[in-house]
């Protein structure tokens, strides 16, 4: 084989193209090129397919990392965020509330300099439910007090049993982060270690236990409700 | 503790996505008189998602089922945000990556119904393509000096490859055959999504030794996967 056979992606022939695409070899003008083709011709999207198929097993290579909680935040404004509306603009509603809000902004301007100084502290809220369930709770995760705190909405616990309250991140199994305190509302101190994966983003759920709690350390009863932690 | 009873079967998708589904519970309802709740006793465990549950949330995502397009992103941001890290080498620029890809999944989901790929490769692979296109657009220009910085990731060894397990055992099987640098190089340009010319600096030979190198290796693989 002699270099100048081996020079334009195209003496490789469709089947190496494509190949060195999925292995991701190819300078920026290749790769356009390739992806071009994968749109307008079927025959070489299978041979990229094929190609993929074969190489896809390194990819177990790539470790897990969880993304922060705002990576998905900004994908759902991208994807599901009304825009406004056309009639916004001659709405009177909206110009008495930008007249209100530029009156509270002036005073926040003037105000700010005697207020303490704003903190970066995220505060996150979850709408714990689930379908078969009429146990429902408000949680709310400050992360200044270190705290969760709950506000007991529905459902009573039948006699005997606790609710236990578990955190769950990713793919991992729940974490407890103990007993609800009966009361029609709870504060429930957290962990530095559970509080760093909270910030992250995480599912809450509560699952009926015997009294006392799970003795597993994992939920043993029904979910009875759960609900994702969203920023406030 | 937790004990199957019976068969399981994912919950629906209703009310609180993404914390319930991934408790699975037995098809054995029972009552018992603790009150208004059914009993899953010893029946309640918790399990990943499989492969056909992925698939199904691909499906669903493509029918624009958000409660499903969340359960997703869920199960599977992790292991493309760590293929974005790997090829990005930047947590901001994996981050807006990340974002753009689950973008794509959303609008060509559909696509998934042609690809022989598995739910989760296919997933990786649109990460995979879209990092080292966003690579290719940034450093052209760099390469030089990203090269000589890094060092080669190593081989890895019989246990790696032993715990990897299954069809990975199988291509490091394939990778091996190969000679030592190339099968190196052959990894590196997976992994890490690097251009012949950064692979023809880091191993010291002109680009187009470097393209002939690959290019029988790639023939060479697939002859040893076939095999």
């Amino acid at each position: 084989m002699t270099l100048a056979q081996d020079d334009g992606p195209e003496s490789g022939g469709d089947d190496l193209f494509a190949a060195e695409y999925v292995l991701g070899v190819l300078a920026a003008d290749e790769r356009e090129i390739a992806s071009r083709r994968i749109e307008a011709d079927a025959a070489f999207a299978r041979l990229v397919d094929a190609w993929e198929v074969r190489l896809s097993p390194m990819a177990d290579a790539y470790p897990e990392t969880e993304p922060p909680i705002r990576v998905k935040e900004a994908i759902d404004r991208r994807l599901f965020v009304a825009e406004p509306r056309a009639g916004l603009w001659s709405s009177l509603a909206f110009w008495r509330g930008l007249a209100a809000a530029s009156v509270a902004a002036l005073a926040i301007t003037i105000a700010a300099p005697y207020l303490n100084p704003p903190v970066e502290q995220p505060r996150l809220i979850a709408s714990l439910s689930a379908g078969g369930s009429d146990v429902r709770y408000l949680a709310v995760y400050d992360a200044a007090r270190r705290e969760v705190g709950l506000s007991h909405v529905s459902g009573e616990r039948a006699a005997g049993k606790d609710f236990e309250l578990w955190m769950i991140v990713g793919k991992n199994p729940p974490v407890s982060m103990g007993v609800i305190p009966a009361g029609q509302t709870a504060h429930m101190t957290i962990s530095p270690a559970v509080q760093e994966k909270l910030a992250q983003g995480a599912v809450l759920a509560v699952s009926l236990e015997p009294a006392g709690g799970s003795p597993t350390g994992q939920p043993t009863g029904p979910v009875v409700a759960a609900g994702d932690l969203k920023s406030i | 503790m937790l004990k199957k009873v019976g068969y399981c079967s994912s919950m629906e998708a209703h009310g609180a996505p993404g914390a319930k589904e991934r408790f699975r519970r037995c098809n054995t309802l029972q009552w018992n008189n603790l009150g208004q709740l059914p009993n899953f006793g010893n029946c309640l465990i918790w399990q990943p998602m499989t492969p056909q549950d992925i698939s199904n949330l691909i499906v669903r995502t493509s029918m624009k089922d958000r409660a499903a397009f969340d359960l997703l992103y869920r199960q599977t941001s992790a292991k493309l945000f760590g293929a974005c890290l790997r090829v990005l080498k930047d947590r901001g620029e994996a981050e807006e990556a990340l974002q753009e890809v689950f973008v794509k999944i959303w609008t060509k989901a559909d696509r998934f119904a042609v690809s022989e790929l598995s739910p989760i490769s296919w997933l990786v692979a649109i990460a995979r393509n879209h990092a080292i296109d966003r690579i290719r657009a940034r450093r052209e220009p760099a390469a030089y000096i990203d090269a000589a910085l890094e060092v080669a990731d190593p081989a890895p060894g019989p246990e790696a490859a032993a715990v990897a397990g299954g069809e990975s055992e199988r291509i490091y099987r394939c990778l091996d055959e190969l000679e030592k640098d190339r099968a190196a190089a052959v990894r590196g340009a997976y992994l890490k999504g690097e251009s012949y010319a950064e692979l023809a600096v880091r191993h010291d030979v002109p680009l187009n030794t470097m393209r002939t190198w690959l290019r029988r290796s790639l023939l060479k693989l697939r002859e040893c996967l076939e095999r």
